[in-house]
């Protein structure tokens, strides 16, 4: 089982991803209950989690229906005394933001940390928010790990500094911290610890935030604000090396570059490892710039420490300079790196940085972007939903949205004109609906995406009469982010049993009135389920609503794995392909390839086995190995992921 | 700065996999190890690189001209980062060039791609690794073949020795005992190599 390392005994030392090692340190903490939602670089948190939980029937997990009401969900567990976790990638704190800022208001009579994930370099982000902002913006610490056996530690001081003052702490990992495997020693955990034994105390005055006792809480609130500034420089997180005129402030991951980088230079500064830059401690920088005449921050994300640090220096009236990402000594985007940290300290110690300098071999090499894989439900969708809209003579805005089928921004299929952010598509579209003229907004979103954020936007545009057509891909899963379950289907996060939400009832009852459930994998279906929608669009002036069923054929192929089903091979038959190219490039499933006359051949390592390619072929070359079994017929369209 | 192999290939090809049988064997054989992941995205049959830092290091990322070794379990992917090595440095390579499923696009050929890397100064090993996989009746176990090739070659011994990497691919593949197989086969490929044909290679 993936992240089992996670229940590894006391005292043995094991590779882990940083993500298992925060699970790991939660655990060691003695958290009672954990929510979030799934999103890179957080979600192996929950998963890891949820393993623990199988195995010792605690903590409670559950991937919660979007980060807000994780967010909600764990705050809840706490303020009834059970110390908590919420998780989310960093974009997911925009959507937890209302709840996180009553939060620092009312306080929680136990424990609560809320992990942002932050994404520098974007892998698999819209964009490079630094979430400690959030710390500074709504009086909240922000601990900050330096690496993976540093995630364990800081996930455990997160929760002692949080039920020391019943504030709520943030962890912020990023990607390389998330995302990295390392030595972890592992620690104790009490299983006992684990059960939620809670119960909710009424203390009005504190957890209603009417006016009257939100100005109270806000003067308690900036007096807790000073106590844990003060605390923070105590924190065992944070130490001070070395010594010399030159401060290399290593902030969070920031500190291994600038440690490693010192090193490889040869360079004597003194070094500071800094794991709790929000609020910064002030007796620490006092300690860390004692006798020092530069600084540089070396910061993953924004210049947050920098831009606070000038502020402290400015105020304390001292006389040192300060370096980092906001006067180019290190990049104002993307991620550190050695060679950067060590070109920046090389600029400001006047020594040469010595870089290599890499031999490239003078390819001209293709780019290699992800694709839908084989067999996937939405390349069927796709093809079908461009012939309706070409019959159709309507001029569609594709409003996309965020999921694997975010992938249909790329050529062949270019399906999606916008994409922005989770829940987008309808709720672009109730303007585009409104105001382009002549054109039709298709929204196209995933059924997790859809519970996250999109039910809202739906019910704005039945309320509004704003005329769109939302096509809802029902593939069973939140794939994009490692086919976690969603509130659609009958599994929790442990792979428990769980109430799957019907979409096709909901969207009724919201007040849809031509809604269509279709089948994902028939391109012909998919084609005039679109164009009587459209028509309808056109005609009525109001939402339609499609939803495309079909598993994600990962997912399928798992469960047929595990259920000894076996999916059919398809295989051209070259008498009847005319070499029209159709399959590799306009249906351009990764499994089909082109061979010297033009013709198509079939990969069958690669083929799924999805069937959709006959459908495609004008000439019917397309046929099965051996007849495809109505079991896997039927799993396509069914399998939903085991759980955690 | 310690040893710093990268792994580069095609999503779903088992590059964590490796890397984390590489990272599972360093420890057990007493050292300290980080693995840099690449997630999400480019899992899609995307590009995919991992960074594996061995020994007294800190930071998770090899920075450009600092690799030691490239493991390439495609041709095109292994020409992508093979900027991350220092020059000359070796590469091992599964003979094998996926052509990226996008319409319109030239794909250099796999002797086009190895010639290329050679008059860049490289040292390039390269194996049918697949192929040979799919002999031992499991083509997936093709990533811990070039694992057993790479070892087979001395280039992981800074790493770890060969026994503790064997042990390594059994914990870590627990599904399958080819892949075991296909680590030694791998390993024993490289011995052969070596004797006959490793010298024109140069
Ligand atoms: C606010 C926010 N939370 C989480 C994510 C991470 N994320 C990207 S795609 C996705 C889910 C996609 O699921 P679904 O809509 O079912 O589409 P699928 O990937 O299955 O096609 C998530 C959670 C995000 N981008 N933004
Ligand atoms: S993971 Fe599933 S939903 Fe995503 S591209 Fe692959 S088949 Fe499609």
């Amino acid at each position: 089982m993936p992240h089992e390392e996670v229940l590894a005994e006391e005292g043995r030392r094991v590779v882990m991803l940083g993500n298992v090692a925060i699970a790991r340190g939660a655990l060691e903490a003695g958290i009672g209950d954990a929510a979030g939602y799934p999103g890179n670089p957080s979600s192996e948190i929950i998963e890891a989690v949820s393993v623990a939980s199988g195995k010792l029937g605690s903590p409670i997990v559950e991937w919660s229906v979007n980060e807000k009401v994780a967010l909600e969900s764990a705050y809840g567990a706490s303020l009834s005394g059970v110390p908590s976790m919420a998780t989310m990638k960093h974009v997911g704190v925009n959507v937890a933001a209302d709840p996180l800022f009553s939060l620092a208001y009312t306080g929680t009579p136990s424990s609560i940390v809320v992990v942002s994930a932050d994404d520098p370099g974007m892998w698999s982000s819209q964009n490079e928010q630094d979430n400690r902002w959030y710390g500074v913006h709504a009086y909240i610490p922000v601990v900050e790990p330096s690496g993976v056996q540093d995630a364990k530690e800081a996930t455990i001081e997160a929760f002692r500094i949080s039920s020391e003052y019943g504030h709520p702490v943030i962890l912020r990992t990023t990607t390389r911290v998330s995302h990295t495997r390392g030595v972890v020693e592992a620690g104790r955990i009490d299983a006992e610890k684990l059960r939620p034994r809670g119960r909710f105390t009424r203390n009005l005055e504190r957890y209603t935030l009417i006016p009257a006792h939100a100005r109270r809480l806000r003067e308690d609130l900036l007096e807790r604000w000073d106590r844990i500034e003060e605390r923070l420089s105590r924190s065992s997180l944070n130490k001070i090396e070395g010594g010399g005129d030159l401060l290399l402030l290593g902030v969070g991951l920031g500190y291994r570059y600038a440690a490693e980088a010192a090193r490889l230079l040869g360079v004597e500064a003194r070094i500071a490892k800094l794991q709790t830059p929000i609020p910064l401690p002030s007796s620490f920088l006092h300690k860390a710039l004692d006798g020092v005449s530069k600084v540089l921050v070396f910061e993953e994300g924004d210049p947050v420490v920098e831009t606070l640090l000038k502020s402290f220096i400015h105020d304390e009236g001292l006389d040192v300079e300060v370096h980092g990402r906001s006067d180019g000594y290190l990049p104002r985007a993307g991620e550190l790196g050695l060679d950067k940290a060590m070109r920046a300290i090389g600029a400001l110690a006047g020594v040469d940085p010595g870089l290599p300098s890499p031999v490239e071999p003078g390819l001209d090499l293709p780019p290699r972007p992800p694709a839908l894989c084989p067999g996937c439900p939405y390349r069927g969708v796709f093809p079908g939903l461009r012939k309706a809209v070409r019959r159709s003579r309507v001029e569609p805005v594709y409003s996309g949205d965020i999921g694997c089928y975010s992938l249909g921004v790329l050529p062949p299929f270019r399906v999606q004109d916008t994409i922005v952010e989770m829940g987008g598509s309808i709720g672009l579209a109730n303007g585009i609906a409104k105001t382009a003229n002549g054109q039709i907004p298709v929204a196209i979103i995933g059924d997790s995406t859809f519970f996250h954020s999109g039910i809202t936007g739906l019910v704005n545009a039945v309320h509004n009469r704003n005329p769109m057509l939302v096509i809802i891909l029902d593939n069973r899963t939140t794939a994009m982010t490692g086919h976690q379950p969603h509130p659609g289907i009958d599994v929790g996060a442990m792979g428990e049993e769980a109430v799957g939400v019907d979409i096709e009832a909901l969207v009724k009852a919201i007040g849809v009135e031509h809604v269509r459930v279709v089948d994902a994998f028939s391109i012909r279906g998919v084609e005039k389920a679109v164009t009587e929608a459209l028509d309808y669009v056109r005609r009525e002036r109001r939402p339609a609503v499609l939803i495309a069923k079909g598993s994600c054929i990962l997912v399928a192929l798992s469960q047929a794995r595990r259920l000894g089903i076996k999916p059919p091979v398809y295989r051209v038959n070259p008498d009847k392909c005319r070499a029209c190219t159709v399959c590799y490039t306009a249906f351009n499933c990764p499994a089909i390839f082109r061979v010297e006359d033009g013709k198509a051949k079939i990969n069958p390592v690669l083929c799924t086995g999805c069937g959709v390619c006959v459908d495609i072929c004008p000439f019917d070359a397309f046929e099965p190995v051996e007849e495809p079994g109505k079991d896997w017929i039927l799993l396509m369209r069914t399998a939903t992921p085991a759980g955690w | 700065m310690g040893y710093n192999i990268v792994l580069a290939g095609v999503g779903g090809q088992g590059i964590i996999t490796s890397a984390r049988i590489l990272a599972d064997a360093v420890l057990a054989s007493g050292g300290n190890v980080l693995v840099a992941e690449t997630h999400g995205l480019s899992q899609r049959g995307g590009s995919v690189v991992v960074h594996v830092r061995v020994g007294d290091v800190e930071a998770p990322l090899i920075p450009p001209g600092m690799g030691d070794l490239l493991i390439g379990l495609e041709a095109i992917e292994a020409a992508r980062y093979v900027n991350l090595l220092k020059p000359g440095s070796p590469i091992t390579l599964n003979a094998e060039v996926q052509p990226p499923p996008l319409p319109k696009i030239t794909v250099p050929s796999l002797d086009k791609i190895i010639k290329a890397l050679r008059e860049a100064g490289y040292t390039v090993y390269s194996i049918p690794a697949t192929t040979e996989a799919s002999k031992l009746g499991d083509a997936r176990s093709m990533n811990t073949l070039l694992l057993g090739y790479a070892s087979g070659l001395g280039l992981l011994d800074q790493a770890a020795p060969p026994e503790a990497l064997a042990d390594s691919v059994a914990r870590v593949i627990r599904r399958s005992s080819i892949a075991v197989k296909a680590f030694w086969h791998g390993f024993k490929l490289a011995t052969a190599q070596s004797m006959t044909t490793l010298k024109r290679q140069r």
